[in-house]
């Protein structure tokens, strides 16, 4: 199969897109997570705002993968 | 039936005599939530426990030390005991219980404390057994000192050095020694010993060849370990015969003292008695009719107030300069779903119980939230084993987190065999029906003649047989169509959310409120749809449209007012907020996200096992069979934490937000739960 090189280029800006986001999240998810685990282990009541606060990041990615799915609707097929 | 049921606020005073009486009617009507009395009411304090509290607590103290001694645990009971049996029987059988178990308790213990008393001697005993002397003779010299103990270095050279007269002995790899050294110089001998890196260890009690001394302890501790079993098998002769006896009374006392404390939460005066609490409305006339038909006129039931959904004023944040005339008891959330919905109830739970002016939305969870589920996983070979998990777990399992799982499971399989069949019609990852992929040159009609079973991997190809296609969809080729159709089932479910939103705040705070907090954003939600399939138009399919589109036109003429009217109502936060909307729609896209993971990944183990392995014949065959079974089941539980997380989050985080306040109060009623006894 032959790729054109601008082609296979937005298919790599895509996935750099969603892969870093996807780091991005991950790097600010994890510290919510950990402290969210410990106010659940304080009190079991506090499960809810814990998720909550926990996924909030997660925002960061998704708009990651509206830029990667943007991107790759442009490639030619 | 979705919000919570209507609470009434009742009084109920009576004679201090008949409080006894009275609680036990309370108990039984298994309505009533009473409010603790808060010691603040002119003329009266708090109640003092009953009289029988303190017996009854003895007598829990003395069973609950049975069962701790005979390993009693709670299981379902054969039968139940009648309690005015256990009322009359319980005070002679605890004291034979007594008499029975502590003799044989007690010499347990012996038991168990002789034999560690013997492993200590033999672990004294064990180094002694490589030097060849008695036992005796490392004892009782009036001229001798005699050192026993493990060395670090040999101590023989240095030792003659150091002393003039002294006997060694060392065991055969050299690290035991005795030293018999002469009293005037042991001063020295021990200097010298402790730079070897010495560690005494004293010598044993008793007499005669260490070898024979061991040989002793063990059998005694043999004896020992076979008379410890022989009690341990009477004790659970003892629980066979006596749990349930046991159970039955601890769970009688129990109530016993439960009843017994109640009064600490009522408000007492010399002579009368006050409870305030909380009655479903409409079991109110039953409960009125109860009490005057078994207490009489000794006592009286004030019915004061029916609560209003209007949002109340918690009596902690009354000090905040808002006036007391406004501070009202939070009524508690009586919540009743009927069966298939109310399994539903510990996600709803897990948040927050919702609160008495609000709509309890465990209805959309039972409704959404195992459709999302089959939506990601969305497909028959792995809906049909999650059915069946979800039926075996909710026959086996007792505690709520687990039933919660296994109705996820029944239910969410359900959608995912149904969407599997007629939405991607697929099997393990592969579609069941051929499927054919563009390539160039040729049209679909040529390579339909080229490839009677499809040119992609199916189950038509692989069994070379035609299977027709019952799906509309496929999760790996159709993915913008995939994604379009999760963005509009966000609209739906953040639509439902604001409606609800609007509900609950016109019902608590007046629909003035709602409509500068809700209707406002679900105009600028409904405008944002308008606007998408305007943009999908312009920006995805290229169609010249221009500003002119009624679709842009309606969703402008929402979305601006909308921002205005929310402008008015929260302020600047409104245009921090705007960007969220957009984001919650577009995480719903994760719907098909992990669905396309899922189907990736299959599709993977299935090229590997399909196309890589098994072509090669004979042993292949089976490798590319285990290839094949270990990806599924690594898929299928993944499936269960990513589709159920998933799932429900976008409940919790993106819907819930639009309209859940939480916080309410339990409604949890005098009740008596018996497991092991009844009444007559």
């Amino acid at each position: 199969m032959v790729v054109e090189i601008g082609s296979g280029l937005i298919a790599v800006g895509a996935g750099l897109a969603v892969g870093l986001a996807g780091l991005g999240s991950g790097m600010a998810e994890g510290p919510i997570g950990a402290a969210a685990v410990g106010a659940i282990a304080e009190d079991e009541k506090n499960f809810g705002k814990g998720l909550i606060m926990t996924v909030i990041p997660e925002t960061i990615v998704i708009f990651g993968l509206v830029m990667a799915i943007l991107l790759w609707i442009k490639i030619p097929s | 039936m979705l919000l919570p049921e209507k609470m009434t606020k009742i009084l109920i005073i009576g004679s201090k005599t008949r409080l006894e009486d009275s609680i036990d009617v309370l108990y039984k009507i298994e309505a009533v939530h009473p409010i603790d009395f808060s010691a603040e009411e002119e003329g009266f304090s708090l109640g003092a426990p009953l009289a029988e509290a303190s017996e009854a607590s003895q007598r829990l103290l003395r069973l609950r030390s049975f069962e701790k001694d005979l390993n009693v645990v709670d299981k379902p009971a054969a039968e139940m005991v009648d309690s005015s049996r256990i009322e009359r029987e319980a005070d002679e059988a605890i004291n034979g219980l007594e008499a029975e178990i502590t003799g044989i308790v007690e010499s347990k213990s012996n038991i168990q404390n002789r034999i560690h008393e013997l492993e200590a001697n033999k672990k004294t005993l064990e180094p002694f057994l490589s030097l060849p002397l008695d036992i005796d003779s490392y004892k009782g010299y009036e001229s001798l000192q005699v050192f026993t103990g493990m060395v670090q270095n040999d101590p023989k050279e240095v030792l003659r050095q150091a002393l003039k007269e002294y006997e060694l002995f060392q065991s055969a790899e050299g690290g035991f020694i005795a030293v018999f050294v002469a009293k005037a110089e042991a001063a020295e001998a021990q200097r010298v010993l402790i730079q070897q890196g010495f560690t005494e260890y004293p010598a044993p009690a008793g007499k005669g060849d260490p070898k024979a001394a061991m040989a002793a302890i063990d059998s005694e501790i043999g004896v020992q370990t076979k008379s410890l079993e022989e009690v341990a098998e009477k004790l659970v002769q003892l629980r066979k015969k006596h749990e349930h006896f046991i159970l039955a009374s601890d769970e009688f006392f129990s109530i016993e003292v439960e009843k017994a404390e109640f009064p600490l939460r009522v408000g007492t005066s010399d002579h009368a008695f006050v409870i305030d609490a909380w009655v479903p409305t409409k079991e109110l006339p039953e409960v009125q009719k109860t009490i005057q038909e078994q207490l009489g006129d000794d006592v009286y039931v004030e019915v004061l107030e029916t609560a209003p959904r209007r949002a109340h004023i918690h009596p902690e944040e009354a000090h905040a300069g808002v006036s007391e005339a406004h501070v009202v008891e939070v009524p508690p959330s009586k919540t009743s779903n009927r069966s298939p919905v109310n399994m539903f109830s510990f996600l709803t739970e897990l948040i927050s119980t919702p609160s008495y002016g609000e709509i309890d939305p465990t209805i959309i969870i039972a409704i959404f939230f195992p459709f999302f589920f089959g939506l990601m996983v969305g497909d028959i070979g792995y809906g049909i084993p999650f059915i069946l998990l979800g039926i075996l777990g909710l026959k086996k399992c007792a505690s709520k987190e687990w039933r919660t799982i296994a109705t996820m499971l029944f239910w969410g399989g359900i959608w995912a065999t149904l969407l599997g069949l007629f939405l991607f019609g697929d099997l393990f990852g592969m579609p069941i029906g051929a499927r054919w992929i563009a390539e160039p040159g040729y049209t679909l009609e040529q390579l339909k003649v080229m490839y009677p079973y499809g040119n992609e991997l199916s189950w038509s190809s692989m069994t070379q047989t035609f299977l027709p296609n019952p799906g509309y969809l496929s999760k790996l080729n159709s993915v913008k169509l995939f994604l379009y159709i999760t963005i509009w089932i966000g609209f739906l479910h953040l639509t439902i959310g604001y409606i609800v939103g609007i509900y609950n705040e016109s019902i608590r705070h007046g629909f003035k409120h709602a409509f500068f907090h809700k209707v406002s954003w679900l105009m600028i939600l409904v405008g944002g749809a308008f606007l998408l399939l305007y943009f999908v138009d312009l920006l995805i399919l290229q169609s010249p449209v221009g500003l002119d589109d009624p679709r842009f036109l309606i969703g402008m003429v929402l979305i601006m007012p909308g921002i205005a009217i929310s402008l008015v109502g929260e302020g600047a936060t409104t245009i921090l907020e705007l960007p969220t909307v957009l984001s919650n729609v577009i995480s719903y896209t994760r719907l098909a996200a992990i669905g396309m993971s899922k189907a990736g990944m299959a599709l993977a183990f299935n090229m590997i096992a399909i196309e890589m392995i098994a072509p090669a014949g004979g042993f292949a065959i089976v490798a590319a069979m285990l290839v094949f079974f270990i990806g599924h089941l690594m898929i299928f539980i993944l499936a269960v934490i990513t589709a159920g997380i998933h799932g429900i989050r976008l409940h919790y985080v993106e819907q819930f937000q639009k309209f859940f306040s939480g916080g309410g109060l339990k409604f949890n009623p005098l009740k008596i739960v018996r497991k092991y006894t009844i009444e007559r």
